[in-house]
């Protein structure tokens, strides 16, 4: 689906789910009404949509969607919560990804390869090879051409941020608008690969993502993490004093949650699930982190949330098959947007739902320790 | 249009909550839909019956309604009501077979002994005779082929055939040949070979033994074009007493093993006399129709929108499709949900689109004899008072004052590549958890508009146990939620209005109709969930004391398997139907939460 989501192996694994099973699935489990409520299909439009993250106000949701007939891949889109109006906000041509408001001012931020002069082929590609009736599994390709964009809504002025080689997408701003934490796998590029870490670039590149951050005019780029393997989608906490992401092993099969300070210091480990934990997203009360894992089987997907320091053991939130993740809280903390595939026909859409706050502290109280 | 769109939306929306206050500044406010509901679930209305007074009354009442919105009846008519003839019923006028063996006839003619078949042709004709088994016929297919008449002339002659299906032939081949066993498919096998007429039997190894095939209520009813009786175990002896070597149940034993090669033979030195004589009801039903012009008088040319609701139901379900407990038979269905609730959301939205600017102009109609085969809405795209590529897209309402846990389905939806935006638009201020159905073949008058290339929608909050019971009752609506459903549908009804184009209509390829004929003799008590889409069966009840309910199936349970077929959906469940024998007891796998379990179902003869 969507980069800041899950790395190549989860996402072959959620092509096959979904892509291969068109039997709409078990309705979901009432356990998890226990938390949240009045849960329903935000977007209903198009082939999928995911990644929905919350305008400052609350009254915005920024999402990625297939729905322009004219091209296959991701754009960008706003929905508005008073009117139900969608708006692309993106270029239209080309791959797009991870999209972001920008605190106090008119700015959306997302990862783009349209600058890339093969994009109207590729489109074209993409479309005769769906035409063709033939199926694949979904796969993220990390396009080395992706960068990151900033669009002024008002203007539509768009500036470039990133221009290095390799990948650079899943950027989120600092709550002050002024800091920008991403993933690249630029590391790939910059540097003399040996014979093992070039089979690697080929076979899966996400190998080489790592944590970065840089001022919101895309100037002093630093790169925070160096550990091998997959360092991706980074958020600032709600009071900007920490980052949470997910950090692969090695072999691209493990992920856990983690969280340091925005220069890179003080990094600690929040989850230790032995699974796929990844998607972590802070709850605006500080208290907890809303996050995605596997744990329960490889290609079902559920909403977990775990205490900041992760003391103890995460607490379940979903129960549908089949895929839940990406749980973007609301501003308020009192809803939820998250992508499911909980209404059937293969492929993800967002869901919104009332978040129970206090039922979700209480449960987290009575976990045990880790 | 973006923002033209969203400037209006509040408006409309602010309106219809509008309809639930005490007043509007503007004028009084109109009724609730609680009002309307409970007005035409009254027992005064004594269950809308097409053609009963009952209906008139509710018809009078829709039409003092759409006249003080201020709707007028299309152009070209005088008023709001359109009546259409139907045929209310059939029975037997006096219906009789006279076997002749030599010289001496034997004639029968007690409603027990003999009954013309609802689609018989009125007529008295006589003829040799031709048993021809179970006179089925099945397509022949690389895998299989059946056929009663094989090496058989039945040109000018009666045939006399067995009820049912072979009945102990093994599960594919019953399945098989289930479908073909409806009566209507053997009278058209019959007809095609230029036999006179069709006598049938009910075999002595059958269900209902030896009984007559009571006259059915069957309101489509293009003659057969055949002389059709059903005749009782007197008759069949007296017939199968001409063969010396042989006895009915002998022959049907044989016939039992399903063996497509086992041939039926003429029955010699005996002349079968059979006057058929079927007593038609017609009667008049009443859709009532009027529409709301566009206001910018100019726009008027443009592709009208026409919003509906059913508002008949079943009477005192006289009429065959009741689903009411034996101790409650004949009492008044009231038909609150089916179809009040819809007849309600249309007033509604009709209501507040009456009071916003129209591009367009809006059709409301309530449609009749919908309870009885979608009769009032096929008359009406059948002879359409505006042409049908005159309209842009319809909305129906059937059943949707039953929402649970904020679910709606909307089904239809792949009518049109339109529907998504709006659904997803519309949806973002109402908050319904919407379950989409592309399939617009629904057993409602969406039907009849998705026939005839009409972008269509098509709103639903599912099944129920109430459902055509005496129980489906005012006080049982959720009014907050169908005033939200009028909500949700009329902003896509005022996008409809004021979008420059209208949605494009595209067809759905029907599914490949899997539903088993066995269907209708079995009785399993089941009551599916249409709405909810799961892998299985939902079952949205069960009947009281019906073989699901002795099996300890209840509401809520997914069938998972039954009879050793897997059932992922409602057409796997009807196939697998053809697989049950009538008090044989079948294996039934469901779920029930997390823990499946087995339970024993055994099903027993519709009556
Ligand atoms: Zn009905």
């Amino acid at each position: 689906m969507t980069p800041r989501i899950w790395p190549a192996l989860a996402l072959l694994c959620i092509g096959a789910v979904t892509l291969g099973a068109q039997a709409p699935p078990a309705p979901a489990d009432n356990r998890e009404r226990d938390y949240l409520s009045r849960v329903r299909r935000l977007t209903v439009e198009g082939r999928r949509a995911g990644e929905g993250y919350w305008s400052p106000d609350g009254t915005r949701l920024v999402f990625q969607s297939e729905r322009d007939p004219a091209n296959p891949f991701y754009q960008i889109y706003t929905l508005d919560f008073a009117t139900g109006d969608t708006k692309r906000v993106s270029p239209g041509t080309g791959k797009t990804t991870c999209a972001f408001f920008r605190p106090g001012t008119d700015q959306i931020l997302f990862a783009s390869t349209h600058h890339d002069p093969r994009s109207l082929q590729l489109q074209k590609e993409e479309l005769d090879f769906r035409a063709s009736g033939k199926e694949r599994r979904y796969a993220w390709d990390y396009d080395p051409e992706m960068d990151i964009y900033a669009v002024a809504e008002s203007s539509g002025t768009l500036t470039r941020l990133t221009t290095a080689r390799g990948y650079d997408a899943e950027a989120g701003y600092s709550p002050d608008g002024q800091w920008i934490v991403f993933s690249s796998m630029r590391d790939a590029y910059n540097r003399t690969l040996t014979a093992a870490e070039q089979k690697q670039l080929e076979t899966d590149p996400s190998y080489f993502g790592e944590i970065y951050i840089m001022k919101a005019d895309g100037t002093d780029q630093r790169r925070l993490t160096t550990a091998a393997g997959y360092d991706g989608g980074p958020f600032f906490t709600t009071k900007g004093d920490r980052i949470v992401w997910r950090r692969f092993d090695e072999q691209g099969l493990i992920a856990d949650i983690w969280t340091m300070k925005p220069d890179g210091s003080d990094k600690r480990q929040v989850t230790a699930f032995k699974a796929m934990s990844w998607a972590p997203y802070e709850h605006p009360s500080g208290e907890y982190l809303l996050f995605a894992s596997n744990k329960l089987g490889f290609e079902n997907f559920e909403v977990f949330v775990v205490d900041t320091a992760g003391t103890k053991e995460p607490v379940r939130i979903t129960y549908s098959d089949g895929f839940d993740g990406l749980p973007v809280p609301s501003p308020d903390g009192r809803q939820v947007a998250f992508t499911s595939s909980r209404s059937g026909g293969g492929a993800g859409q967002i869901f919104l739902a009332q978040w129970n706050h206090e039922a979700v502290r209480t449960a987290l109280a009575a976990a045990p320790p880790r | 249009m973006a923002t033209l769109l969203r400037s209006r939306l509040v408006p409309l929306l602010t309106l219809l909550a509008g309809i639930a206050a005490s007043a509007s500044a503007q004028s009084a406010a109109p009724p609730t839909t609680r009002a309307h509901v409970e007005r035409l679930a009254s027992p005064s209305m004594e269950g809308r019956l097409a053609g009963s007074p009952g209906e008139q009354q509710a018809a009078q009442y829709l039409v003092e309604q759409l006249t003080r919105m201020g709707a007028r009846p299309l152009p070209g008519q005088t008023s709001m009501l359109s009546p259409f003839t139907f045929t209310a019923g059939s029975k037997d006028g006096g219906s009789s077979i006279t076997v002749t063996r030599g010289t001496t006839p034997s004639t029968f003619r007690s409603s027990t002994e003999v009954q013309a078949l609802s689609f018989s042709d009125s007529a008295e004709v006589s003829g040799p005779v031709v048993f021809a088994g179970y006179g089925i016929v099945v397509p022949s297919s690389a895998t299989f082929g059946y056929d009663s008449y094989q090496g058989l002339d039945v040109k000018d002659r009666i045939v006399v055939v067995l009820r049912y299906f072979p009945e102990d032939a093994d599960a594919t081949t019953r399945a098989a040949l289930a479908r073909y066993s409806d009566l209507r498919y053997k009278a058209q096998a019959a007809r095609q070979r230029g036999a006179k007429a069709l006598v049938v039997i009910t075999g002595p190894r059958s269900p209902n033994a030896g009984a007559v095939v009571p006259m059915s209520f069957d309101t489509a009813l293009a003659g057969s074009g055949l002389v059709a009786a059903s005749a009782s175990g007197a008759v069949a002896e007296a017939i199968f007493t001409a063969l010396d070597d042989k006895t009915l149940e002998g022959v049907q034993k044989e016939f039992d093993a399903g063996n497509p090669h086992t041939t039926g033979f003429a029955i010699p030195n005996l002349t079968l006399t059979v006057s058929a004589r079927v007593v038609r009801e017609q009667q008049t039903g009443r859709n009532v129709v009027a529409y709301l012009p566009a206001t910018p008088a100019a726009a008027a040319s443009r592709p009208w929108v026409v919003i509906g609701a059913h508002y008949d139901h079943l009477g005192r379900g006289s009429a065959g499709n009741s689903l009411a407990a034996a101790d409650q038979a004949g009492q008044i269905h009231h038909g609150a949900d089916d179809n009040a609730s819809g007849t309600a959301a249309v007033l509604a939205i009709a209501d507040a689109l009456a009071r916003v600017p129209r591009k367009r102009h809006l059709v409301v109609a309530f449609w009749s004899g919908e309870e009885l085969g979608l009769i009032g809405s096929t008359a009406f795209v059948n002879a359409p008072p505006v042409p049908i590529a005159e309209m842009a897209a319809y909305l129906n309402f059937d059943m949707v004052g039953r929402s649970t846990d904020n679910k709606l389905t909307v089904q239809a939806t792949g009518t049109s590549p339109a529907w998504p935006r709006l659904l997803e638009q519309a949806n973002v201020a109402a908050g319904f958890d919407l379950v989409l159905q592309e399939d617009p073949y629904q057993p409602t008058d969406v039907s009849s508009f998705n026939g005839v290339g009409v972008a269509s929608l098509a709103f639903f909050t599912g099944a129920h146990t109430d459902y055509h019971k005496p129980s489906d009752t005012a006080e049982k609506i959720n009014y907050d939620d169908l005033d939200r459903i009028a909500g949700f549908a009329g902003t896509i009804a005022r996008r409809l209005l004021d979008a420059d184009e209208p949605p494009l209509f595209t067809k759905v390829e029907q599914k490949t109709d899997t539903g088993g004929r066995a269907g209708l003799r079995i009785f399993t008590g089941t009551i599916p969930d249409y709405a909810t889409e799961v892998k299985g069966l939902l079952l949205g009840g069960v009947i009281g004391g019906g073989p699901a309910e002795q099996a300890g199936l209840q509401k809520g349970d997914i069938i998972v398997e039954l009879a050793g077929q897997s059932i992922a959906n409602i057409y796997d469940y009807t196939y697998a139907l053809d697989l049950l024998k009538i008090g044989q007891p079948a294996t039934v796998v469901y779920t029930r939460g997390s823990a499946r379990r087995t339970t024993t179902l055994t099903p027993s003869a519709r009556k």
